[in-house]
């Protein structure tokens, strides 16, 4: 007769290699997911930047495609396409009022990142981009493409070239980086009415 | 030790999935990166195009190797002005749309393929499309 019925347990060995084994596997998923932080927070302020940068060009380009050449009035140095390095301002056709309005990009330019803003006739000028642009210039760029031995003058393309750079101010993030030229269509079409 | 072996195979095998959503998002981004810069192509290719006057749209077919910085669009005087861009492919392809024997519209189609990722073998494509309309009619 059996007075004392044997436990059964684990033993020391045992419970040692199932703690092995579980560090094992808890420091891989804590690797993991350091890394999965570390990468995920890159990758948003990436995001950030491209939608910004995205948004601004897609803001311009629209603007550009509707910029029109109005006739030139004393003291109104804005009614054309005009750029310097801190400016760009052009009239633009408002569907909405029925008339050309005087547009202006505005580029402030800082150590901690520049700023773009944007100004719509009477309007209150706009932020488009807040402190993270790194670098931009716009450049307007006129050619003529005449056909050899043709007396006629030609066909004009304005152009504008565009470089633009977005960084985040902790600088751990990829900068965005934009490099293209705009057509303004109106614009082109105006310059090359018969 | 083997249900201890194999219970923590079958833990690790459920956790694999989890981990690898992980960095799908970066993927994504590196995606849209791409998709973003193919789009830019695009439109740069295309407003240079509508821009120029009717007559000189010309029709036809145009390869990559045709549309270069610089080079003729269409044997014509008109030149290309593109942004360089690395493993990135363009296509053109410029259409008639005729009515009463009159071409009334251009039908112009821009063709962008482009890696997927960096060091992809994956390439996609990105298509635009317009018309532009004969202002002389």
């Amino acid at each position: 007769m059996k007075i004392f019925k044997k436990n059964s347990a684990f033993t020391l060995v045992e419970i040692l290699v199932v703690c092995g084994i579980a560090t094992v596997f808890l420091a891989t998923a804590i690797m993991l997911f350091t890394n999965f932080r570390r990468g995920f927070s890159r990758s948003e302020g990436t995001a950030i930047l491209m939608q910004e940068g995205a948004l601004f060009v897609a803001r311009l380009r629209n603007d550009l495609n509707n910029a029109v050449l109005v006739p030139v009035i004393a003291g109104n140095d804005q009614a054309q396409l005009n750029s310097t390095p801190d400016r760009l301002s052009f009239s633009l056709y408002s569907s909405r009022e029925a008339k050309a309005l005087p547009v202006v990009y505005r580029y402030q330019a800082s150590e901690n990142g520049g700023s773009v803003f944007r100004r719509e006739g009477n309007d209150n000028e706009r932020v488009l981009i807040k402190d993270r642009v790194a670098s931009l210039t716009w450049q307007t760029e006129l050619e003529r493409f005449v056909e050899p031995d043709s007396t006629s003058s030609g066909t004009v393309r304005l152009s504008i070239a565009l470089d633009m750079q977005l960084e985040m101010q902790t600088g751990s993030e990829k900068p965005f980086l934009l490099k293209t030229s705009i057509f303004p269509a109106r614009l082109n079409r105006q310059l090359n009415v018969p | 030790m083997l249900e201890i072996v194999f219970s923590v195979g079958i833990l690790a095998l459920i956790m694999l999935p989890v981990f690898m959503t992980f960095s799908s998002g970066n993927r994504n981004i590196m995606l849209t990166e791409g998709e973003f810069r193919a789009h830019t192509a695009a439109l740069e290719l295309m407003e240079q195009i509508v821009s120029l006057p009717f007559k000189q749209i010309s029709t036809g077919e145009y390869a990559d190797a045709e549309i270069i910085n610089g080079g003729p669009f269409a044997a014509g005087p008109v030149l290309f002005k593109l942004t360089p861009a690395k493993d990135l492919w363009r296509e053109l392809k410029i259409e008639d749309i005729k009515r009463d024997n009159k071409i009334v519209f251009k039908k112009v189609t821009v063709t962008i393929k482009f890696t997927a990722t960096k060091n992809s073998d994956r390439v996609r494509e990105f298509f635009m499309k317009t018309l532009v309309a004969n202002e002389n009619i």
